[in-house]
């Protein structure tokens, strides 16, 4: 290999690395640290009983939606076939997460009462009327507005007319919480992908009047969902239809309004169409939404783990200390043994240690990959296969010497024969991980993907570090023959040319 | 001709240290498989044993039942007290285990919610510090078995795509050593387990798979060198594929010996740490499956994948043909017949050693690059 390429492959990889790490700083993020090194509370549930196809994804989604409305960040909702795991980070009690995320969604018709609109930015507009009230006080309100509480309380009782005067006088109109969310109760639901909110009348039907749903394309009408009663649903159903021929029917799934058709007939006989602009996608959620609600999936729990976050830290820092003790014992190994190379040892270490933590960072950031008590350890013992490649490398290059090559010729012939051998072990190493990552679960993930990466990584820095370093340096001769620690001395050649 | 030194106990620890350095080795690795054969089924049989008679210590996370864990503040935990708490709480029977010096870990049987809410707030108490600063973990019945089988799957898949590999990248003979290697590894740690009585967790589990992917990765360095070495085998006279294999293995001694050593002091720190920390239990789980499957691994990709191999190689009618021509070479040179023909150890378990005589000294070939150096000096 030419000088030039060399110098260019050393230049190009430390400046990524120092850049990675420069960026992530500079963005202010930190490695996202998995449930049990900062405590929180995960739970896994099993689905029972027979799904229908897109059950278990429709469920997950519930989940997610209650999760975010708890506004806990960094949750993180996974299904892997028939479980589904929630790990609610910096969450501790235990009973109360476990109330809401495990109750299983129900799918309900209600009808539509009237339209809110957005919540937007209603608190402002509240803060002002009051601040400008107290400053300039008017007569011309002749009712006071009724408090929050007991605009709650009209909604949950179907007082149309309070809710109505609030609205009209611009008021701010409470959605209602999951705990509120009662079949019986009036309620103020949000519209799914939207923010308009709805205020809705009472259960009239729930999903068990449903047989199935599918989606299909009507031509003249676009994208439409058949939906198919049940015998006795169909009768049910038909009672509804006639309460509200020409009125909307909300379909809702647990705290979020899927769709809000407008009925157009008092008789169905069995079988509805929902048209309107779907898209296919669209079209397709809302038939896998009313199938959900036909039959729910109903959740068992298996596990519940909370975790403190003391413990956590405790983890953390036994993990640090220890990944640090075992980078200061093989460095000063690699220093005794291989003398000048085993610096090449050490400052390849930091570079793939500065692209590590990048990457977990950066990763961490975009698509919330958590680092947790199996990826610590993954990392630690990543730090043996690392040094496996400079030991593979320079023990050849041992080999070369010997057959009476100097130093300088051996560097590049060395490297293309124990790359291959590097090569075949590492990815060794790489199937291993995909195999766990894309089998196993839990922990195990995390641990197959951070030993996974950080094996790439090893390969990637072996080639465009190592060898040009160690090129590099063979090429200067006071180095090579260092008495005692030159490469040389570090190769058990002490008398070789250069 | 046959001159060659033979490195013995004789010539003192450092001297034979000095000679592994200086790769001036000559050990005979597949001559005293016998040995090897012994020492690795005296193993496997103690951990087959220990696995029949103890079996595992399963955690919690296999057998399902809850379990409490806090760092006690302001006084040191006694074992009884916690006990009288906890059994005060609802949770009887439960078994108590102290962590350093102030941590506390207490298991039971599963508990309703409500008990389990009681002990939970009964333990901070008795530790002086808040409710959400005890870990409560939670696993029902079938949460073992579901994790369990993923990571049978995962190890089956495992095997499969690495047994591919490797016949791709080397060939079926080498894929099938390294295997049973592996599984020879497998064996051993889950024995340890098995006869130390240390608990087995999820983290061990973890573990468990990264060793396999280590135990590889020796194996394929020694391999690979075997697989270099494999066309020269008979230029030399007298030469078979045993004596390449051992040619090959002392060059890569030093290489084997160091990576496994690079890769145990980590490990090693892990587990110091872990033992020391006083919370860090899980990390000690890990460090310890770790730490024997390393020394396991490395000694097995030496001692166990090799001489598998070339007992496997010296069936092949090429190398067994050059094996009886270096056997009537040594008997005109007016020595003892090598070994027997390999059929007489057809009788063999897979996963053990064919038993096989030591060899005589001459029949290592010399190696010629180790002549090239006295030239030069």
């Amino acid at each position: 290999m030419t000088l030039r390429r060399l110098k260019t492959y050393l230049v190009v990889t430390i400046l990524v690395a120092f850049a990675g790490v420069a960026g992530v700083v500079a963005a202010g993020d930190e490695p996202v640290l998995g449930l049990d090194l900062q405590g929180g509370i995960s739970i896994a549930y099993e689905a029972v009983g027979q799904a229908r196809p897109g059950a278990l994804d429709v469920a997950r989604d519930i989940i997610e939606e209650r999760v975010n409305g708890l506004g806990v960040s960094q949750a993180e909702i996974t299904r892997e076939d028939r479980t589904i795991t929630v790990n609610l980070p910096g969450v501790s009690n235990r009973d109360e997460a476990a109330r809401i995320v495990g109750q299983t969604g129900e799918l309900r018709f209600r009808g539509v009462l009237a339209v809110v609109g957005p919540k937007g930015q209603e608190p402002e507009e509240a803060s002002t009327t009051t601040s400008s009230g107290a400053v300039a006080p008017t007569t011309t309100t002749t009712t006071t507005p009724p408090s929050q509480e007991a605009l709650r309380a009209a909604i949950k009782a179907c007082d149309t007319e309070t809710v109505s005067a609030a609205l009209a006088a611009g008021e701010q109109i409470p959605t209602t919480s999951f705990e509120d969310n009662k079949r019986k109760d009036c309620v103020v639901l949000r519209e799914r992908e939207s923010r308009n909110r709805i205020y809705l009348g009472p259960t009239e039907a729930t999903g068990g009047i449903v047989q199935n749903a599918n989606s299909e394309f009507a031509p003249g009408q676009g994208y439409a969902v058949n939906v198919n009663f049940t015998s006795e649903g169909s009768v049910e159903f038909d009672t509804i239809a006639a309460k509200y021929v020409q009125q909307q029917l909300a379909i809702v799934l647990d705290d979020r309004i899927q769709s809000a058709p407008v009925i157009q007939e008092a008789s169905f006989q069995g079988t509805a169409q929902i048209t309107g602009d779907f898209t296919v996608d669209e079209a397709d959620e809302l038939a896998k939404v009313i199938n959900y609600g036909a039959l729910p999936v109903r959740l068992e729990k298996l596990n519940t783990v909370s975790l403190s976050p003391t413990l956590g830290r405790d983890q953390l820092d036994a993990g640090i200390a220890a990944g640090a003790i075992g980078l200061i014992l093989v460095a000063g190994y690699m220093l005794i043994y291989y003398r000048l190379l085993g610096a090449v040892v050490i400052a390849g270490l930091l570079l793939t240690g500065m692209l590590t933590y990048a990457l977990i960072t950066f990763l961490g950031s975009t698509v919330n990959l958590a680092l947790d008590l199996a990826g610590v350890t993954g990392l630690i013992v990543s730090i043996g296969v690392a040094v496996d490649s400079y030991v593979v490398y320079f023990e050849r290059l041992k080999d070369e010497v010997r057959t009476g090559k100097t130093v300088r010729s051996s560097v590049d012939r060395g490297f293309t024969r124990s790359f291959r051998t590097i090569l075949a072990a590492d990815l060794v190493s790489i199937i291993g991980a995909a195999a766990l990552f894309f089998v196993a679960a839990g922990s195990v993930r995390g641990f197959a993907f951070f030993l996974g990466l950080s094996t790439f990584l090893d390969l990637l820095v072996g080639y465009f570090f190592m060898h040009p370093a160690v090129s590099l340096l063979a090429r200067r001769p006071a180095l090579v023959r260092m008495r005692g620690v030159g490469i040389a001395a570090g190769l058990d050649a002490p008398g070789v040319q250069t | 001709m046959t001159t060659t030194p033979i490195v013995t106990s004789r010539r003192g620890f450092f001297q034979t240290l000095r000679d592994i350095y200086h790769e001036k080795t000559n050990f005979d690795f597949v001559g005293r498989s016998w040995l090897w054969a012994i020492i690795s089924g005296t193993a496997l049989l103690a951990s087959m044993a220990a696995l029949a008679l103890s079996g595992l210590n399963l955690g919690i996370d296999f057998e399902g039942g809850s379990q409490w864990q806090l760092t006690v503040s302001g006084k040191t935990p006694a074992v009884a007290d916690v006990r009288d708490v906890v059994e005060e709480a609802g949770a009887l029977e439960a078994k108590v285990l102290l962590l350093g010096d102030d941590g506390v870990r207490v298991q039971s049987a599963e508990l309703g919610d409500k008990a389990q809410a009681r002990v939970t707030e009964a333990l901070a108490e008795y530790g002086q510090v808040d409710a959400g600063d005890v870990s409560v973990t939670d696993v029902g019945p079938t949460w073992g078995d579901r994790i369990s089988r993923k990571a049978l799957v995962a190890l089956l898949v495992f095997f499969v795509l690495i047994a591919i590999y490797l016949t791709f990248r080397f060939e079926g003979k080498m894929a099938l050593a390294a295997l049973s290697a592996v599984v020879h590894d497998i064996i051993i740690t889950v024995g340890v387990y098995a006869i130390t009585g240390f608990e087995v967790t999820p983290a061990t589990v973890i573990a468990f798979l990264t060793i396999l992917g280590f135990s590889l990765y020796d194996t394929v360095v020694v391999f690979d060198k075997i697989s270099e070495n494999t066309p020269t085998v008979g230029a030399a006279r007298g030469d078979t594929y045993s004596a390449m294999v051992n040619r090959s293995m002392n060059s890569v001694l030093m290489r084997s010996l160091n990576t496994s050593f690079v890769a145990l002091l980590p490990v090693a720190s892990l587990l110091v740490v872990g033992s020391g920390f006083l919370g860090a239990v899980t990390i000690r789980d890990f460090a310890l499956a770790l730490f024997v499957g390393l020394l396991v691994g490395a000694y097995s990709s030496i001692f166990v994948a090799t001489p598998i191999l070339a007992w496997m190689k010296e069936r092949e009618p090429r190398y067994r043909a050059l094996r009886d021509r270096s056997a009537a070479h040594m008997a005109r040179a007016g020595v003892a017949p090598a070994q027997p023909s390999p059929d007489d150890a057809a009788e063999v378990e897979p996963g053990t050693m064919p038993p096989a005589p030591p060899r005589p000294p001459g029949a290592v070939a010399p190696r010629p690059r180790q002549q090239r150096r006295k030239r030069r000096r």
